[in-house]
């Protein structure tokens, strides 16, 4: 490869060095802003794509002709135009504005305007990033884009979200787009990177915008650009903001009364006792409420046996029964109203040849349940110089040491939130004796904590005495940069290397007490792991750039490698000395063997790309991209390419004088993209662990490999337009199709042949979808301002073609993956389960349809008639009517699509901006409509369980009790009835969802509100995060799942309330 | 100069290309699990290693999750031993906070095939025959005969583990033995892809194969741990496959070799009390010494069974005998002992004495070292008796089964006299006793066609009378099976 490739550089410089083009007249000038002189400004010549920038001075040099038009554009400010007349210097001072369409938009391995790029691209700027409360800027991007879905799965300070771009681009491969910062791809930890440096957030979704980073542009591209330094002026900013976090989003409604949840208790065991034939249900129930088939007889709180504590008649307590105790509220113990601070300073500047920035944060994110913090110290130096005229040099580099605290949040009996949400009320937090009065606690203090022997609901454990005694923390030290030297040959030629990355150290100490709980057998335990990541990419890159007529032309190949490589090492240790202390030597036993294993891959890249303009009114744009992965055992190769075109209708003669048409650019592309990640490091081959068995080595088969594993591969075709109308209205609408194909796909097989599954490349998946980002600029005048942004998608996904079964060489007809079935012609989250049909009204018994073929025509469902599953007996018997019955067998009843998915007709967000001389408000909602997900939370809460094993909904008051009773809701029998909420239509909910994700209220003074003061700037604001969120039931969160479902041990997102000041030096 | 200066500098940037360029670049090798040709190149020089695959079946007996579940019912061969054990009835889950082995002891699982219990004991098995599979055909495939000793060895040891699934299977999963009916899938070869279901004949004529050919294999074999299967292990398979194909006397024969051969000693009247947390207890013919090293913890057959572990049996999820089969042990004999005697106490009739860490500090073992037997020479004097009597050597019956009951009572003259049933329910009863809680109790009841009945301790079905053949006794084949296999629906 290497050879061939070398030939091809050497062609393409010879090539290059003959295109060079005499000259015209030179202009140059300096541009500035309201701080003084302005660096990285584009300086276009119009209907051209000739073009320089300004340097670190502010200063530029373009040759042009008398009569051309010179266009200065720069992020976030207004453009200005200027008539090349005489003058041999033109200076421009630019001011800021936002929405520009000559904006310069960073893309991948270069720059470009908003107007001439062919691809999709959305840039979301710092003034927009810096209204959230955030940690990281993953959720920042929260309802900003359209097609790009930010799922905040955690509300643990410092979360970082996954982010979906264009739907869901594979079947088990990797969906999560790729970050790149300042250029180099990051996969380091993104919450360590502060938000409050970052410039501009650029989204990449088609195929133009990404196939430049073929490998890993699938599933988009997300561009991170930090802040740099401006020549000639050096500015201090600090920037404070101190405010509250909260739970204020609803949870699902609960028996909050220990005698409620006793009466519905009770009802369960006096069903159970008529369904399983007692004698005496009453006697049944009463005997039982406290015993083996009930409540441990120690947390009977009463002052009366199991026996009195209900009246039969009534179903309900007893009167003149009394508590010995109030049991606590788990929720006051184990939540907090926490606090968020957040300082950050900057200094930047320059001189005449160099540039700086340099910042500081600390960032203290405490969250709402206790002891789970985020906390970071960040810093960042970026330095750009002229070393010498040929040579440019850039410095960036980024350090943050952060410390996690997530205690009580494992997905098990640890999860606070899976206590909180599930515990019968009449469990207390605290041990009580035999008069029901506290226990003092000798060693920590307080009361003792009730471990829960015998309590039939998360025995042995207390997730909130954990939180208070254990330790869940992580730190961990982390490091990106880049170093890059541009060496410029000649005007038009250069050559670009940078080499940069991301390293971390962390650990994580898992420490428990030896007093209470699960570590108290092994006086403590802790188990440590220490994490070493780095990762690097080395790029190197020939650019030729030149001008002449109408004609403008950029041309850059590349070679790209990227090394991947994290080491980890586990230990185990039990028998502590001093309990406060999380050093190894300070454990005795060593309880399980250490473990430690290095994962790794690496890529390797060769591309280029051409850009051609006419007139500046037609784009063209190419790329062409190779890449090798380790992933893959015999075929690691992959080639991309993509074409684009746009063409500016408006700069034609026939659409300029358009009363009401402002602007007008139509653009296409097609493309292919690939994705190789998401199937593990080794794939390709058959993977054993080894362990001791003996004095000898023990192997076991752990993955079954597949060595002619593959690239997937996307195409994608995009037809778009940017529009404005009457200067009111900005927009851009882009409809595409992305055909996904040698799927990486985990396969299930019949579990017989001794593995349940197996991933290979095959079928076929379509994602396509429109999209729209509409700014209404309602009232736009100097001091009073107000518009309102909108932007949605929608989305089809389907499967167009199924993988091979080796069993019988066809297509498989149905791979059911838990609610989900994956055939051909449905999408990837089409629900294939059983329908729920309600419940009887004569026994309370829950019913599920179950579908036959009614062949001797009797009307009535006879044995071996029943349909188990609708896509097989479609597939076999095509055409055949089918007749439905209900059933009250779970395992009876049909599965089959019901109609339903989980994926929204239209999804989006929408911002309220309005600017009032010195104030400034906006408001940010986020919405979905036309979805379902299955609320799994709800499910747990309306179980049939044995008394003392879960808390119910309060819809449980609406249960069936008596024959004639209609309902939706069967009839508890204490756990004899089985499969009530197992996986059916039952908790399929629609996921429709209105969030008010954001809103800030903030007051600006500049320099002249503050003369004489050397303050240039201060702005004041409050600001609000997660405020509410409306969905078809409280406390079902559609938002922290990719299929909308909600989960057991869902860690809602936090509300917070900020206070902010911002100073300018 | 400074025009050579840029271009010098390029160069050397270019130069480090070759840093990536390197062939081995995108060359990566996995570290935590490894590869095939990692593990065989390392056996090169390593010949240890070799071993290494079969000591993996052994291995998957008794890790966490080999049934493809996080259940803390999946723990391997020791946890199906209690599905079976609760299922015949002799063991009782008497009290119940948690909810393990619920569905189970109510036949909810048995009965449906969405419940996950059938999956985990289907894909458990299934993983044992790949296994085994695989090292057959490293070995050089079924009808291969070795060369080398050590290479029969592995051979035998990977057949009869084969067997031993297969069989398992055909008892778990077929309601009353009939060689006529297609019960499950076979697979000799790890390539296979799915399979239509076999009969039972075929299946038991594949057993018999393995296990014949395994014990010829297994002849010179001298295991050096005792999870190893040997020879005697091997026949004693074959005993049990014959005495549900109903050839008593191939079974009375071959455990007649293993009682006078194998050199096992019976487990004296202290041992019963005593003795199963060692492997070196010489009444032991299988099992697995545990160490810390296996990382064995809350997911175990301790951290079910035993009060002073940090266990279900302590916390809340009691397993005891069966009230009514408790009752029928006569006084004298030692094995009453093993279970709590006291009805005031919720322990009520939990096996203290029988399965205990020796510590005994309630809830105490927190990571496991006490040992897991499999199988016990006792069981070879029981089915030796039930198969002679099965096949008309009543007299052979009785001398063995009075040689065990020696061990555990002082008179055992009562034996004398019983013939035909009676001697039949003896011997039954007798297995039940002995080897309860060992997950044998559901193999002899399917080999005695019992009809059980459910002690008053039982969480559910208390009185009923429910036979071996009822469809509530066996596992259903798992929805996942059905859904993904083409040719069983």
């Amino acid at each position: 490869m290497r050879t061939k490739f070398n030939g091809i550089l050497t062609l393409l410089l010879a090539f290059m060095v003959q295109m060079t083009f005499a000259q015209e007249r030179t202009i140059s000038g300096t541009v500035s802003d309201e701080t003084g002189p302005l660096p990285g400004v584009s300086v276009l010549i119009d209907g051209t794509t000739r073009g320089t920038e300004t340097n670190f001075d502010g200063q530029y040099t373009i040759s042009a002709n008398v009569g051309e038009v010179l266009r200065f554009s720069f992020l976030g400010m207004t453009t200005v135009t200027r008539t090349v007349g005489t003058d041999a210097v033109i200076n421009v001072t630019l001011a800021n504005d936002a929405n520009t369409l000559d904006e310069v938009v960073i893309v991948g391995y270069g720059s470009s305007t908003k107007k001439s790029f062919t691809g999709s691209v959305k840039t979301v700027n710092s003034e927009i990033l810096e209204m959230k409360a955030v940690s990281n800027i993953a959720q920042a991007l929260t309802g900003e884009v359209a097609g790009v879905t930010v799922i905040n799965t955690s509300g643990q300070p410092g979360t970082v979200p996954t982010i979906r771009v264009r739907g869901f681009g594979s079947v088990n491969g990797n969906r999560d787009p790729l970050y790149v910062i300042d250029g180099i791809p990051f996969s380091g930890a993104l919450n360590t990177i502060n938000p409050q440096d970052i410039e501009s957030t650029t989204v990449l979704k088609d195929a133009t915008a990404t196939a430049i980073y073929g490998a890993r542009g699938a599933n988009g591209v997300i561009l991170i650009n930090t802040k740099r330094g401006r020549s000639g002026t050096s500015t201090i900013e600090v920037d404070v903001k101190s405010g509250v976090n909260m739970s204020l989003l609803e949870r699902h409604s609960r028996i909050k009364s220990p005698e409620e949840y006793m009466e519905i208790g009770w009802n369960g065991l006096y069903n159970q006792g008529v369904v399983t034939g007692a004698t005496d249900p009453v006697e049944y129930a009463n005997n039982n409420l406290f015993g083996g088939r009930g409540i441990d007889p120690k947390y009977n709180m009463w002052n009366v046996d199991g026996a009195d504590l209900i009246n039969p008649d009534t179903g309900l307590i007893n009167s003149g029964v009394s508590r010995k105790y109030d049991p606590e509220n788990w929720e006051d113990y184990g939540f907090q109203n926490s606090f968020r601070s957040e300082l950050n300073l900057n200094l930047s500047g320059g001189t005449e040849k160099s540039n700086y920035f340099a910042s500081i944060g600390y960032l203290d994110d405490q969250g709402a349940i206790i002891n789970s913090n985020f906390d970071r110290i960040s810093a960042r130096l970026n330095v750009n110089s002229e070393v010498k005229p040929w040579l440019d040099a850039i410095f960036n580099m980024g350090y943050a040491r952060t410390e996690t605290n997530n205690n009580g949040q494992s997905n098990d009996s640890g999860s606070i939130f899976w206590f909180t949400d599930n515990i019968p009320p009449i469990f207390p937090l605290f041990e009580r004796d035999e008069n029901g009065d506290f226990i003092p606690e000798p060693i920590f203090g307080g009361n003792t904590y009730d471990y829960g022997v015998g309590r039939s609901f998360g025995a042995l454990t207390n997730s909130i005495a954990d939180a208070h005694y254990d330790r869940s923390r992580t730190d961990r030290n982390s490091i990106d940069g880049k170093v890059a030297l541009n060496i410029n040959f000649t005007e038009h030629f250069s050559f670009e290397n940078s080499f940069g990355g991301q390293y971390y150290s962390s650990i994580y100490n898992n420490l428990n007490n030896p007093f209470y709980g699960s570590a108290a057998g092994t006086t403590g335990s802790i188990w440590k792991r220490h994490e070493e990541f780095t990762t690097y990419t080395l790029l190197n890159l020939l650019r030729y750039k030149n001008d002449w007529g109408n004609h403008s032309f950029e041309a850059l190949a590349a070679h790209e490698a990227t090394n991947w490589l994290r080491k980890r090492s586990d230990v185990f240790k039990t028998k502590i000395v001093d309990p406060n202390l999380d050093d190894l030597t300070n454990f005795i036993v060593v309880s399980s063997p250490p473990q430690g294993y290095t994962d790794e891959w690496s890529l390797e890249s060769y591309f280029g790309q051409v850009n051609y303009d006419l007139s500046d009114k037609y784009f063209l744009s190419a790329s062409l991209r190779t890449d090798g992965s380790s992933r893959f055992v015999n075929d690691k190769w992959g080639t991309f390419y993509s074409v684009g075109a746009s063409w500016i209708v408006t700069e034609e003669n026939f659409a300029k004088d358009s009363g009401f048409l402002n602007y007008l650019k139509v653009k296409g592309s097609y493309g292919t993209v690939g994705e190789q990640a998401g199937v593990g490091f080794y794939p390709g081959y058959y993977l054993y662990e080894t362990t001791l068995l003996g004095d000898g080595y023990s192997t076991t088969e752990q993955v079954i490999g597949n060595a002619d594993l593959t690239w997937e591969t996307s195409t994608m075709f995009q037809t778009g337009v940017d529009f404005t109308l009457w200067n009111f209205l900005d927009g851009a609408i882009d409809y595409y199709i992305k055909d996904t194909d040698d799927l990486l796909f985990d396969r299930r097989v019949g579990p017989s042949v001794g593995y349940a599954l197996v991933t290979v490349n095959d079928g076929a998946l379509r994602n396509s979808g429109l999209e729209f980002d509409l700014n209404f600029k309602i009232i736009n005048k100097q001091d009073y301002k107000f518009n309102f942004t909108v932007n949605g998608a929608f989305l089809t996904n389907e499967l167009t073609k199924m993988p091979i079964d080796p069993a019988t060489g066809e297509e498989k007809l149905i791979d059911i993956a838990g609610t989900f079935g994956r055939s051909k012609g449905h999408s990837l989250y089409d629900f294939y389960i059983r329908e729920w049909a309600g419940v009887d009204p004569a026994d309370g018994a829950a019913m599920w349809y179950q579908y036959y073929n009614d062949e001797n025509g009797n009307g009535v469902l006879d044995s071996g008639e029943g349909i188990p599953s609708m896509a097989e007996f479609e597939d076999e018997n095509p055409d055949t009517e089918v007749s439905k019955t209900t059933t009250k067998t779970y395992a009876n009843a049909t599965q089959k699509y019901v109609n339903k998915s989980a994926i929204p007709t239209v999804s989006g967000g929408f911002r309220l901006n309005a600017q009032i001389k010195k104030f400034d408000f906006s408001a940010q909602f986020i919405y979905s409509y036309g979805g379902y997900g299955f609320d799994g939370n709800y499910q747990d809460l309306m179980d049939n369980d044995q008394i003392g094993n879960n808390n119910w909904h309060t819809d449980m008051r609406n249960r069936w009790q008596q024959p004639g009773d209609i309902t939706n809701i069967p009839r508890l029998d204490n756990g004899t009835s089985t499969n009530y909420v197992s996986a059916s239509t039952r908790f399929l909910t629609k996921t429709d969802y209105l969030a008010f994700n954001n809103f800030r209220v903030g007051f600006t003074l500049g320099e002249r509100d503050l003369p004489n003061s050397g303050i240039d700037n201060v702005n004041i604001w409050v600001s609000g995060d997660n405020l509410f969120l409306m969905s078809e039931r409280d406390g079902f969160n559609p938002t922290q799942r990719e299929s909308g479902a909600s989960e057991r041990y869902a860690y809602a997102p936090l509300t917070n309330f900020s206070l902010g000041l911002r100073v300018k030096f | 100069m400074k025009k050579i200066f840029k271009y010098i500098l390029a160069l050397l940037f270019l130069g480090g290309m070759g840093w990536s360029c390197t062939e081995d670049f995108l060359e990566v090798y996995p570290t935590e699990f490894l590869s095939a040709e990692q593990l065989e190149a390392a056996s090169a020089n390593n010949p240890d290693l070799l071993a290494g695959s079969l000591n993996g079946i052994y291995t998957l007996m008794f890790e966490a999750g080999t049934g493809g579940t996080d259940g803390h019912d999946d723990f391997g061969q020791k946890g199906y031993d209690i599905y079976g054990d609760m299922l015949c009835g002799d063991m009782a889950l008497s009290v119940s906070t948690y909810g393990w082995y619920r569905t189970i002891t109510q036949f909810q699982a048995t009965t449906d095939f969405t419940f996950q219990d059938n999956y985990q004991i289907w894909r458990y098995y299934y993983r044992i025959v790949r296994s085994a599979n695989l090292v057959i055909d490293a070995s050089g495939g079924n009808d291969v005969v070795p060369e080398l000793e050590e290479n029969k060895h592995i051979l035998g040891q990977a057949k009869a583990l084969r067997a031993y699934a297969y069989f398992y299977l055909a008892q778990y999963f077929q309601e009353a033995y009939d060689p006529s009916e297609a019960i499950l899938p076979i697979y000799t070869n790890p390539t296979d892809p799915n399979q239509p279901k076999s009969t039972a004949g075929e299946v038991y004529t594949l057993i018999e194969k393995d296990l014949t050919d395994a014990i010829g294999l297994l002849e010179t074999f001298s295991r050096t741990q005792k999870n190893q299967v040997n020879k005697s292990v091997a026949q004693a398979f074959l005993a049990y496959t014959y005495a549900v194909t109903g050839e008593y006397g191939k079974a009375k024969d071959l455990t007649a070799d293993i009682i006078n051969n194998g050199g096992y000693t019976l487990m004296s009247a202290e041992e019963v009390l005593g003795g199963f947390t060692d492997i070196n207890t010489p009444g032991w013919m299988w099992g697995h010494d545990v160490v810390l090293d296996n990382g064995l913890d809350l997911i175990s057959w301790w951290g079910q069974m035993d009060v002073y572990t940090y266990s279900y049996a302590w916390a809340g999820d009691y397993k005891a005998i069966d009230a009514d089969l408790f009752a029928a042990i006569p006084a004298n004999d030692v094995r009453k002992k093993q279970f709590l005697n006291n009805p005031n106490s919720g322990r009520y009739l939990q096996p203290i004495n029988k399965f205990y860490d020796l510590d005994r500090v309630i809830g105490g073992q927190r990571n496991i070292e006490t040992d897991y037997v499999y199988m016990r020479v006792a069981e070879m004097y029981l089915l030796h008796a039930e198969t002679a009597a099965k096949s008309g050597d009543e007299g052979s019956a009785k001398t063995v089964l009075k040689r065990l009951l020696d061990e555990r009572m002082d008179d055992t003259s009562f034996v004398d006299g019983l013939s035909g049933q009676a001697l039949l329910n003896e011997i039954y009863f007798q297995t039940r006793i002995e080897l309860w809680g060992e997950g044998k109790s559901y193999l002899a009841m399917k080999r005695n066609k019992a009809v059980t009945k459910r002690g008053p301790n039982h969480y559910s079905n208390v009185g009923e009378s429910i036979s071996y053949d009822d469809d509530r006794m066996t596992f259903e084949i798992p929805q996942l099976e059905i859904q993904n296999n083409p040719f069983i629906d």
